[in-house]
Parts: C-alpha cells; structure tokens; sequence
C-alpha cells in the first residue's frame, strides 16, 4: 500500500517576518467581481487580496468555451482551505508572498497587480512561473496559488462531471487504448 | 448477568476473525463473534463512490480534526476524508513508546476491522521464507513449510477470488488466479524490457490481488472504480463484510455482537483451559463474560498479545500462555518508503480507461540466487505505470488557455513508480508490554510499544533506491526521482509477532496449529503467530494459518481433546 500524503499543496514554508497588509486603497474592479464579492463572505483574504487571488486564478485557467476559475469559485476554495485547513506557517508566507506580488506590480507603475495592463500582468506571471520554487515572496504565493487552483478547478462538480465526465463503473480494464491529446 | 455460552468465541472480525467464524460456523459450531467496535453496513458507510466536490476539503483531508483525534491514525494515506471513519480514535485508544522510538499503531476498530481498508495485495511464501530463519540462526525455526500451508492457501484463496498471472517463480508461488487485468501499455513495455536487460531475475508482473475478475459466489466483479479502501458496494474486493462473515451467518450459527471490547481470556486452573472471555460493553461499559470450549483470538497482531497480557493468573504471572517468556517479544512490521519514480519515454499514445485499485509487482530478486554482503532476506516492489492527467497542473510550467487545454485534453507522459516492500527480523527486543499507567476509553490497560529498525532493514532500504533506479534507467526513464523516507516502524501496517510459532514450547507461544502451548482450547491466528514475516504482505496467510487451525481445533474437539 503506497500511503503517502497525496495532496500537499501547503506543505511547510520558511516562516517569514510578518508583512502588514497595505492598507486599504481604492482599486478598481470589474463590475461583475463587485457583484460577486458582495455576496460571498471570504474570511481570510481582504477585499484586495480577493481580488488579486481571483485576478491570477482565472489567469491560470481562464473561461474560454469551458468555465473559468472564477465561474466554479475557485477563489472560494482558496479562502476556505486558507481558514480552515491551513496552519499559521503556512498561512502568513503565503499572505505575505500576494503582498509582495503587488510589490512587483509596483516597481512596473501600478498600485497593485490588479491595476496592471493586461501585457504587464502575464508578463510579471511568468515570471512568477520561473520562481516557483523559491521558498518566501511573490513565487511561493504564486506556485501555491496555481497548485490550488488547479485542484480546486479540476475537483470543482461542474468540471469533474460536464468537463472530465469521470466514470465510476467500467466493464473491465483496458491499457492499451489508442490516445491523441486533444491540445 | 449469567455468561453467554456458545461452542467457540471469536475475538476479532477482521480478516482472520471473519476466517475463524466462517470455518468455525460451517463445521456446525455455534460461535460468537466479538468485535470491539461498530457495526457497518455497505450501503450506508461505504463511500467508493463519493467525489471531492461531496467533501468540504475536496479530498485534502479534513487536517485539523485528523490532528486532534487521530493524530496517529493520519500518518496512513487511507486514512483521508473520506474514510478517516474506518480508523480509530487514538484519543480512546491510547498506548505509549520510549522518547525517541515512536511506533504507528494503524487501526481499525469495526466490524470487518481493517479488510475494509487492506491493501488487498496476497502473496504466497515459499521455503526460502519459511527456512529462513533456521538457515540463518535468527529468531526460531517454524514449526511448517511451504507443503503444510499449500493446500490452505489453495482453499482460501478459491473462495477468496484473486487476480494475478502465474509466472512459475519457485520462491513466489502462484496460487488459484482468476484472469487478470492486462497490464497498461507502459507495464508491458517495462515488462519486456527488464527481461531483457535482467534476464528475468527482476521481472515486472501483475499485482496478485483480493480482487475478482469474474463474478463469484454471490460477489459481483471488479467495476474499477478505483478506491477500494473506501468500500465497495459490489463487494468486489475481500474482506469479511463482503464475504466471510455473510457465510458464517448463511450457516445459522453466528452471533455477531459489536460494541464488545475483549478485556483478558477467563483462566481455569483446575482444568487448565479457558472458560472463556470478559469483555466490556463498548457503550455501556459494564463488564460481563462469555464462555465457550474453544477461544479463536483474531483481535489483531498486538490487541491479541494485549488480551494475554492482561489474562496474567498466578500461574502465568507475565501474561496467559507466556511460559516461554516469549510473548509480546519479536514484534515486527516490514520496511517501505525507498523507491523511485521516473517518466517514460515510450506509449505517448496509449491511455488506460479503467482504475485498477493496484498495479504491478516486482518479486524479491535480492538473496535469492546470489547473496547479498550487506544485508540478510529480501524485498519486492509495489508499483504502477500511470499518467497524472490535470493532477501534473500544480509541476508543469505555463498558464492561460493553452495551459488549460493541455491539462483537459492531454495526459502527460508515463511515470513509473517503484515502492519496496522489505522483510524486517525477528528480534527479541522489539517487543510490548502492558503500560502500567496507561488504560483505554474502557478501563483496559495498555500497551506500550518498543520497536525499532536494525541496520539490516536500513541496508535493504537503501538498496530499495539503488534497484528502483536501475530498473527505471534500463527502461530509459527521464527525470528519475529516488526517495527514501525515514517513517517509524508500524507504518505499513504489517505489524506481526508477539505470540510466535514454533517448536518447542520452551522458546515459543504457539505450536504449529496456532495453539497456545499453554492453554490447549485458545488459538491465536492473526498477525500475532509469525515467527518471521518474509517480504510478502501477510493477510493471505493468517488467513491460510486461520482456516488450518479452525481444521484442527475441530477434529481435536471431535476426539474430545480439548
């Protein structure tokens, strides 16, 4: 019996010094967020950090003729297992890393990520993409980010049964069925 | 209230306690069948079927909870979200180690016990294992050989129902197989592969496993679902809830009674025998006792140890049946978490569609034919050909549409994995004792647990990575990933010994019928009997040594012998 832990996706970071959140600034957001935000309580993430995490989650998996990230309330996931789930240490890294990633956004002339330019954003993710396995800052935020959305995305209901349509019952087994990647 | 009588008590309804009260109820005993904890019913606590999107975590475990009330328990795999409820309370159930040698007690207390949880893999011994140790000196010879068990393992395993490929390996049987499942297009290119280039010595074959096929006695065949340690509502795989116990109540002589926590064996010293069991009422609390001619102890390797320990009399001072000085002594597990992982270079365009529950197996090559310096006995490998599909999302680069087609519509390469499985010794330190200081959520005293690898073990494990890898290197793997884990004993869930087999009574518990040498009408056939446990998971043979014994006990009890 293999028993390892399957899923880590939080697994134990280096503890980082605590980094205040910003304070509250005006940020600009779509409509339609708005309108979701405002009937959801999110208890970890603050209305900025909301929007950042939703910001970058539909990035990694956008809407396209399938649902989104946001559309199967992957930044709601995210919140939960950030409430209730995860511990202190690995919590506050985390929080501190989507701080810093609007830090970066900084240094290329907006408040925050969410204020970039749609060229700056995917420019600043990849590079994000590059680091993720640095153990503090905007890299572990990001690969933790990614992690979590891919499992919230692919583990969602609408996804595991209209996208994958994932079968319980087979009449027996069959390894050797011809396979080209539908890309 | 006045004791319950019956012909035979079973202590136990896991995979040997559901052996011992079917044969026993066949052979027209009136039996009674303890078991500590609760009753369970398939179609109400069988969860194979459930998906994340069901479980408020999504399937990431449910950690906080795990932490407080099964911070012993969480250290298994199996013991996730879903079925975290098949695994004790460690805080009801407690039991101590030194500082420093932790040992991971992995439970299941309910009826059928941990066969709704088992890893269903079942492996024949043969005289390289049973010869062991008089051939080397360790521990105690076994009082049997691989003839004595042969056709037990025979009868189990037909009504068992079992899956695997017959290779004619003289040191790992085969058994009565149904068909297998073929292997996936990544097994059989390794397969063909590590004959070549190991000329059959390291071969790659189907896991053997408590899984049919074809449908049998009542049972339909495997689904593939997937996630056999949740249940299965087609009753599939074995364990006690989906075939044993359902035969023993067919014979109109079983009584199952749930909630009965078996506190010691009730002594006779006039007759020298048992009269029976006390047990305390798991909701209750109250104390009671249940007398029959023959006790059948099935709790489990060291929860049968525990029952003896605790049955001390004047005459057995050190625990019932312990004249040997022997009991709780030579408590081992096996050894696992050395391996390795790599991603294959060929069957880009073959998919699987089905899940089979487990993979391949790699029989021990390791003193074998040739001899190892650095360590005695021997190991085999778990393993699968597999593709992570969406799950590889979290390691690939990118993001975006095209990222998001990929994890949709692609699968990823073919990763093989390779996990030893290695035999661990016989030695007389590792052992339990009763925690004088220490007792149950029902006042019954517990164990504590000294129990450590020796070098031998660690020697094997590290050759575990060095043989993993070489076979994923002649197979032309990529990104080949060895791993070792220092996890403490327990963790495979094999734990065996404490109330040995053997010869001679003077260095040994039990005779070669499971027999207490010391109390002629209490039998011990779980985990507990093993005088040295080989490489191979264990459950098929207590279930053979069960059977074996019922046999026995009952021709003994037609000549009015015990």
């Amino acid at each position: 019996m293999r028993r390892r832990e399957v899923v880590q996706f939080l697994g134990a970071a280096l503890a980082l010094p605590f980094i205040p959140r910003r304070a509250e600034t005006a940020i600009k957001l779509g409509e339609a967020l708005h309108r979701r935000l405002a009937d959801v309580p999110f208890r970890t993430l603050n209305r900025e950090q909301q929007a950042l995490v939703t910001n970058i989650a539909e990035m990694i998996i956008p809407e396209t003729d399938t649902p989104g990230a946001t559309s199967v309330r992957v930044p709601e996931f995210i919140d939960l297992i950030l409430t209730e789930w995860a511990s202190e240490d690995e919590r506050a890294p985390f929080l501190a890393g989507l701080a810093d990633i609007d830090k970066r956004a900084a240094t290329l002339g907006a408040s925050g990520f969410v204020d970039l330019p749609a060229a700056k954003k995917t420019e600043l993710l990849t590079a994000l993409d590059g680091a993720r396995d640095d153990k503090t800052g905007a890299g572990l935020a990001f690969a933790r980010l990614k992690a979590l959305t891919v499992y919230g995305y692919f583990t969602s209901k609408v996804v595991d049964q209209d996208i994958l349509k994932t079968e319980m019952f087979f009449n027996g087994y069959q390894g050797n069925v011809p396979f080209t990647p539908a890309v | 209230m006045a004791p319950m009588t019956y012909d035979a008590i079973v202590v136990g309804s896991g995979i040997s306690g559901g052996w011992a009260a079917k044969e026993l109820t066949e052979h027209g005993l009136k039996t009674i069948v303890l078991e500590a904890g609760r009753p369970i019913d398939p179609a109400v606590d069988y969860v194979e079927h459930v998906r994340p999107w069901e479980k408020r975590y999504r399937g990431m475990r449910n950690r906080k909870q795990l932490e407080r009330y099964q911070p012993v328990q969480r250290h298994t795999g199996a013991c996730d979200e879903y079925a975290s409820k098949f695994f004790v309370n460690d805080l009801d159930n407690p039991y101590s180690t030194p500082d420093g040698k932790p040992f991971y007690w992995i439970r299941g207390r309910q009826v059928g016990g941990r066969s709704i949880m088992w890893g269903r893999c079942v492996y024949r011994w043969s005289d390289l294992d049973f010869e062991a140790n008089a051939r080397e000196g360790v521990g105690v010879d076994w009082p049997l050989r691989y003839k004595d068990l042969a056709p037990w393992w025979s009868y189990v395993e037909k009504f068992v129902g079992i899956q695997g490929r017959k290779e004619g390996l003289a040191h790992l049987p085969d058994g009565e197989f149904m068909p297998p499942w073929e292997l996936n297009a990544a097994e059989a290119r390794g397969r063909e592969i590590l004959l070549q280039k190991f000329g059959g010595e390291r071969l790659i074959t189907n896991a053997r496993l408590a899984v049919i096929t074809e449908n049998h006695l009542g049972r339909q065949k495997c689904h593939l679902c997937g996630t056999c340690y949740r249940g299965c509502i087609t009753l599939s795989y074995f364990s006690s809830i989906n075939a044993t116990l359902p035969a023993a109540r067919k014979t109109g002589n079983l009584t199952l009674r749930p909630f009965s926590v078996v506190h010691s064996v009730i002594y006779d010293p006039q007759t020298r025998k048992a009269t029976g069991v006390r047990v305390v009422d798991g909701n209750t609390k109250e104390m009671f006792d249940v007398n029959a001619k023959v006790v059948f102890l099935c709790a489990s390797a060291l929860e049968s140890t525990r029952i003896l320990l605790n049955s001390a009399t004047a005459e057995f001072p050190n625990g019932l049946g312990n004249t040997s000085g022997e009991l709780g002594h030579n408590l081992m597990d096996h050894i696992m978490d050395g391996g390795a992982v790599g991603t294959l270079p060929f069957a880009r365009d073959k998919r699987e569609v089905g899940r089979r529950p487990d993979a391949i197996y790699v029989p021990r090559f390791r003193n074998v034919k040739t001899k190892q310096k650095d360590f005695l006995r021997g190991y085999g490998f778990e393993g699968r050909a597999f593709r992570q599909g969406w799950e590889r999302g979290s390691e690939m680069s990118g993001f975006g549409a095209q990222f998001k087609r990929s994890l949709i519509g692609d699968l990823g390469p073919w990763q093989m994995d390779f996990g030893g499985f290695g035999e661990m010794l016989p030695r007389h330190e590792n052992h339990i004792e009763i925690d004088r200081n220490l007792v149950d959520a029902w006042g019954i005293p517990a164990l504590r647990i000294n129990c450590a690898y020796s070098e031998n073990e660690k020697k094997m494990q590290e050759d575990m990575v060095v043989t993993a890898v070489e076979m994923l290197e002649a197979m032309g793997a990529t990104d080949i990933k060895p791993y070792k884990e220092d996890n403490p004993p327990g963790l495979v869930i094999h734990e065996t010994g404490t109330a040995r087999m053997g010869r001679d009574p003077k260095t040994s518990v039990l005779n070669g019928h499971n027999q207490v040498w010391d109390v002629p009408n209490v039998f011990v056939t779980d985990g507990a009997c093993m005088a040295s446990t080989a490489n191979q998971n264990p459950s098929i043979t207590y279930m053979a040594l069960t059977a074996r014994a019922v046999s026995y006990a009952v021709g003994q009890m037609k000549r009015r012998e015990l």
